[in-house]
């Protein structure tokens, strides 16, 4: 979870300070091509790159594998928070359940998934399938993990306090297990996200007919370094995207966590209560 | 409320307390004082029927104590707020895990945030509060659950003496109100003379009774009686039972 840093940098403020070294390492990388640090063939100038994104979109080429790309992600990320986050949950409410799944969810992680997507996609077929998979089970530990650290960790006399007040497991747990664990749910989710999409351009990349992964390992067969690139650019805009919406999710429902959220969820909440009595008082009337 | 030889001894062998008998009728304020240690949050915590006693008999109205139980309300040391609620929904707490919230339920939560000076504050979330407002926000909680018995575990011990003064304040006003019998788990002595009706003073490891010290000040309270040469008497009294070496609770050293 980031937190903002409660130091301001003195001069450099939140844009300056990332841009000035996004610029230094473009001037560098520039360089190093028109000095002949590295070859053309290796490293494009960041000029020729940006060009090459803009004619990709320009000719619509990258539209389909965009959407291709985009599909698969959202699938298997969709599978695997469904399934991460569900078996976290069974998991910290059941400590048989959590010594049943512990052992195959770190092999799961422990995996290296390059060296099984041959035999998936062999499994799956070339299609969407097999990629969808992939992503998943590269986006599941992160999802998993996360959620069940949040569900075994409600403060203890919060716990207590739920006890003293007789509630009910389900009651404890969508009123206090499920909203304590939630930052950390969306922290997993963060990962398992731009995880979803490594495993389904990385899955395109070992087979495929399209997809922004296909996309990369065809000009870079073709020894085309300025659009392989530029796909890369393209992959890489999609994940900050994906990332941003996590976190705009997160802000809206872990609100709590956001200090800045507070003051609107306040006036909210009183507006709703206002309503409430005062429809209470007109039906009394 | 009655406790006959109660005794808590835990799986690793530790013995918490031993043959404790305590009794505390309605209305009455009992303060329990004592060394960190001595089984004092054990006590209040086998009362609510969150842990089993290993000996003796815990009765609440007449009836044997085998788990938590409505008619008790617990407070402790952190406020233990849930930081996605507002105060009010805070303090609705303990309605909403039994039934569905009533408009007067609503009416009577604000009537307790506004008791307890939080009036403007009842739409605010625990992290917009300072330490002291959220302390009351748990109290109003307390009240809110109208247990009979209100067991207090060192409420106020991580606040500063002035927000502290007040919160006292605040808990003898509902407390002279009320018919419901209230321990106060405390390590500090004038706060204990100046709530209760008798002091307990317990021993430590294993805790038991070591001395019962009635305070037999007039009602309502306030604040300027710790300066009365009366109130100074009765606290010496309380601290000479704690014994001579105070960190240990009166074992040598």
């Amino acid at each position: 979870m980031t937190r903002p840093s409660r130091i301001p940098a003195p001069g450099l403020g939140r844009i300056t300070a990332p841009t000035a070294l996004g610029a230094a390492v473009l001037l560098l990388w520039d360089l190093a091509n028109t000095r002949h640090w590295v070859s053309d063939l290796i490293l494009p100038r960041p000029l020729d790159v940006a060009a090459a994104t803009r004619d990709l979109f320009a000719s619509g080429l990258v539209w389909g594998h965009l959407r291709a790309t985009l599909y698969e992600t959202l699938a298997g990320f969709g599978l695997a928070a469904a399934l991460g986050v569900g078996t976290a949950l069974a998991a910290g409410a059941s400590a048989v359940v959590r010594r049943m799944v512990y052992p195959y969810a770190v092999t799961l992680q422990v995996l290296p998934m390059l060296s099984v997507a041959p035999i998936l996609i062999s499994a799956f077929g070339f299609g969407a399938t097999a990629k969808i998979v992939i992503a998943a089970l590269v986006a599941f530990f992160p999802v998993f993990v996360n959620t069940l650290t949040g569900m075994l960790d409600p403060d203890a006399d919060a716990e207590e306090l739920f006890r003293s007040l007789r509630a009910g497991r389900r009651r404890t747990f969508t009123g206090l297990l499920l909203p304590t664990a939630a930052p950390m749910i969306f922290a997993g989710l963060r990962i398992g996200l731009t995880l979803a999409l490594a495993g389904a351009v990385v899955a395109e990349i070992v087979s495929a007919q399209e997809g922004l992964g296909f996309l990369v390992q065809r000009y870079s067969s073709q020894l085309n370094q300025d659009d392989a690139f530029a796909v890369v650019a393209v992959v890489t805009g999609m994940g900050l995207l994906l990332y941003g919406a996590v976190g705009c999710a997160d802000r809206v429902i872990v609100f709590w966590r956001h200090a800045g959220r507070l003051p609107a969820g306040s006036r909210a909440r009183e507006r709703r209560v206002r309503r409430r009595l005062a429809a209470a008082d007109r039906s009394t009337s | 409320m009655r406790l006959r030889g109660v005794g808590k001894r835990f799986d690793g062998g530790v013995e918490a307390m031993r043959d404790l008998d305590l009794s505390v009728a309605p209305g009455e304020f009992v303060s329990i004082v004592g060394a960190s240690g001595c089984g004092k949050s054990t006590l209040l915590r086998v009362i609510a029927g969150l842990v089993p006693g290993s000996e003796g008999t815990v009765e609440v109205h007449g009836e044997p104590v085998t788990g938590p139980r409505e008619d008790v309300g617990l407070m402790f040391q952190r406020p233990a707020l849930l930081p996605w609620k507002t105060s009010l929904e805070n303090v609705l707490l303990p309605i909403r895990v039994r039934r569905r919230i009533t408009h007067d339920d609503v009416r009577e939560a604000m009537r307790l945030l506004t008791l307890f000076d939080l009036e403007g504050f009842e739409h605010g979330f625990p992290s917009q509060l300072s330490g002291g407002m959220r302390q009351r926000v748990a109290l109003a909680r307390l009240m809110m659950t109208g247990a009979g018995v209100r067991l207090l575990d060192e409420p106020f011990g991580a606040v500063d003496e002035l927000t502290r003064e007040t919160l006292n304040l605040h808990l003898l006003r509902v407390h002279e109100r009320t018919a419901s019998a209230t321990v106060l788990v405390t390590h500090t002595i004038s706060e204990a003379v100046l709530m209760s009706d008798r002091v307990i003073v317990m021993t430590s490891r294993p805790g038991t009774v070591a001395a019962e010290v009635p305070i037999p000040l007039e009602r309502p309270r306030s604040p300027e009686m710790a300066y009365s040469q009366r109130f100074q008497e009765l606290a010496l009294t309380v601290r000479r039972a704690l014994g001579p070496s105070g960190s240990e609770g009166g074992r040598p050293s």
